[in-house]
């Protein structure tokens, strides 16, 4: 039902607005169940743009709350920055060996980390040193039309352009070296809304949430 | 019960004083209660040859056991942990299940490498992850990882190297420890058991009184102690890849000098083994499968040695479905003893079967109930006017807090 809501909505501002086109993409996995977390981007296929924003460098919150980074996955930009916070009532050794960077943070309880910026395009996984089963990721990107999906499985991106594109999407728990997913999107007119949907084959979630029994030292 | 104090101290002096500055420092609790339907033949806990915790039948409340897990961590790369454990199987006691320092510092390759230091189960139990070293699966673990809890324990170093690659992670673990110079005692004594009955610094394990020195006084050892002078090792080799499951193989040699023994009687059992297990799931479905295969000796006098070869391998399936977690286990265990008696190998060989459900309504709560039936043939049994063939089956209802 909900989602039928969102779809609806979606129509009803794309004929309100009616200057461009979107595109809403729905992901579910093997099961059919909603997978939130999935970045999609989309690129042009010839010379067509997709209304490039140059929006200023922004600066986002990973936050750290019962031993969990919130949230899984953060898209950036190149240039924008983060900053980790800790707001545990436990000490925390953030990190990262990505190749795009490499950053080492202890943070006590209350402790926010310096702005870390993110100028490469790339994926940066961060864990926690103390706590192994703490896991968060950086998706850096400069493609202009990107999205991630939310907890009912949609993405959305708007104010596009009419022409040929490729839908590339990113999650964390894909298979390492499978071929991507995408799908071609032809956008015929300014106000069309173009609807697909993805089935991703994911691996199990690597984060280990709170659990009494096991203690994971 | 004096190295058990030894033990605390020794916790107690490297980590007491850094608590002050230590800003994490966790406790964690279990208490267990079980309802149990006992085989009729005597457990080997009260020096019997049953092969389950309980036994002399009869249905009866028994005390699972309570444990206490203290951590600190003293620095960011510097954790303490201390274990302890009260049971009463057998007679009331406190024991150390492990107590450890581990340094493993922050590194920002796709190496990464630690040390730890202390008392510690070897890394060869692919059930046991659940605090108080016992199994989210079933009450009763396994025969191999029933006596990894009795028998073995690492008393010193180990170093790790870890890889951590995108699709799989490799670890190497190597330990050299001492202490352990009485392990496989149980095995060619008793042989394989199953029963969740793990001992610690400051347990005392009890041999069959057939096997001892007579039917009474009840023989009781020590199983981590020194008898000689040799140190052990191990090397475990693990590899992890997320969707598709782990392999753990493991070397293992007490190297403990067969001739050695104590002014009481307890031999240096020289025991080695090598070990592989595996796991993987398959939708909710998890699977976990491990292999044992050693032999244990000692060499009572100059040029006659007594040696057992054990072996042993389980399945099990676990379904995961959220609060309920049904399992389900096989295995099968053997002993084969170079002696012969009236031209009979000495030896045993048997298989279980394990059906658990698991229901955990509330975080803090566990409520298992568990069928164990165990089928087999140990020779030793006619020395004492037994059939040489058993079928025991013990069922248990059991409540677990968690703190």
């Amino acid at each position: 039902m909900r989602c039928l809501f969102m779809v609806v909505a979606l129509l009803l501002g794309s004929a309100c607005s009616a200057s461009a086109a979107e595109v809403v993409v729905h992901f579910s996995d093997a099961q059919g169940h909603a997978v939130n977390d999935a970045v999609l981007m989309l690129t042009p296929d010839t010379g067509t743009t997709a209304n490039p924003s140059a929006a200023p460098p922004a600066t986002y919150i990973i936050d750290q709350r019962d031993e969990t980074f919130i949230p899984y996955v953060q898209v950036l930009r190149p240039g924008d920055k983060v900053v980790f916070r800790n707001s545990d009532s436990t000490r925390h050794h953030v990190y990262s060996f990505a190749a795009i960077k490499t950053f080492e943070f202890v943070l006590r309880p209350g402790e926010s980390s310096p702005a870390l910026s993110m100028d490469q395009a790339g994926v940066a996984a961060v864990g926690c040193n103390i706590h192994d089963h703490m896991a968060t990721y950086l998706f850096v990107s400069a493609v202009s039309a990107v999205a991630m999906s939310s907890h009912d499985g949609y993405a959305r991106l708007d104010r596009l352009a009419p022409g040929r594109y490729t839908a590339h999407v990113w999650h964390p728990q894909l298979h390492p070296g499978r071929a991507e997913p995408i799908q071609s999107v032809i956008i015929a007119g300014d106000a069309d809304t173009v609807q697909l949907s993805f089935t991703l084959s994911l691996l199990p979630d690597p984060r280990m949430f709170m659990d009494r029994e096991h203690l994971d030292y | 019960m004096m190295r058990c104090a030894w033990w605390f101290c020794l916790l107690g002096s490297a980590v007491c004083p850094s608590l002050v500055f230590a800003q994490d420092v966790d406790l964690h609790a279990y208490i267990d209660g079980r309802l149990v339907a006992a085989p009729g033949e005597t457990s080997w806990t009260k020096g019997g040859l049953g092969k389950t915790r309980f036994g002399d039948g009869g249905t009866d409340a028994q005390f699972g056991g309570a444990g206490l897990v203290g951590t600190a961590q003293l620095t960011p790369a510097l954790l303490a942990l201390g274990e302890i454990q009260f049971q009463t199987t057998d007679r009331p006691t406190v024991s150390v299940i492990e107590a450890y320092v581990r340094y493993r510092p922050v590194s920002l390759s796709r190496w990464r490498w630690s040390v730890q230091v202390g008392a510690f189960l070897p890394p060869i139990s692919l059930e046991n992850d659940a605090i108080g070293w016992t199994s989210p699966w079933t009450l009763t673990p396994s025969a191999i990882n029933s006596w990894v809890g009795e028998e073995l324990r690492v008393i010193g170093a180990e170093g790790r190297v870890e890889w951590r690659g995108d699709a799989n992670t490799w670890e190497l673990h190597s330990a050299l420890f001492r202490r352990n110079d009485p392990a496989g005692d149980l095995l060619a004594d008793r042989g394989w058991s199953l029963s969740d009955l793990t001992s610690g610094l400051g347990s005392r394990l009890r041999e069959p009184d057939e096997a001892g020195s007579g039917s009474s006084p009840a023989h009781r050892y020590d199983p981590f102690q020194n008898i000689g002078s040799r140190i052990g090792w191990y090397a475990n080799l693990d590899w992890r890849a997320a969707g598709l499951g782990r392999i753990s193989l493991m070397r293992y040699d007490n190297r403990a000098d067969p001739t050695a023994h104590t002014e009481s009687g307890v031999f240096a059992w020289h025991t080695w083994f090598t070990s592989m297990g595996a796991s993987t799931d398959t939708g909710p479905i998890r699977w976990i499968a491990q292999v044992m295969d050693g032999a244990t000796v000692i060499e009572p006098v100059d040029g006659m040695q007594f040696k057992t070869r054990f072996r042993s391998a389980f399945l099990l399936a676990g379904w995961n479905r959220g609060n309920w977690r049904p399992a389900l286990r096989i295995e099968h265990f053997s002993t084969h003893d170079g002696r012969s008696e009236a031209g009979i190998p000495q030896g045993e060989h048997g298989n279980a079967v394990t059906a658990a459900l698991n229901w955990r309504p509330r975080d803090w709560l566990r409520l298992t109930a568990e069928v164990l039936r165990i089928d087999s043939v140990r020779m030793q049994r006619a020395d004492v006017g037994l059939s040489p063939a058993s079928m025991l089956t013990q069922v248990q209802l059991g409540i677990r807090l968690i703190y």
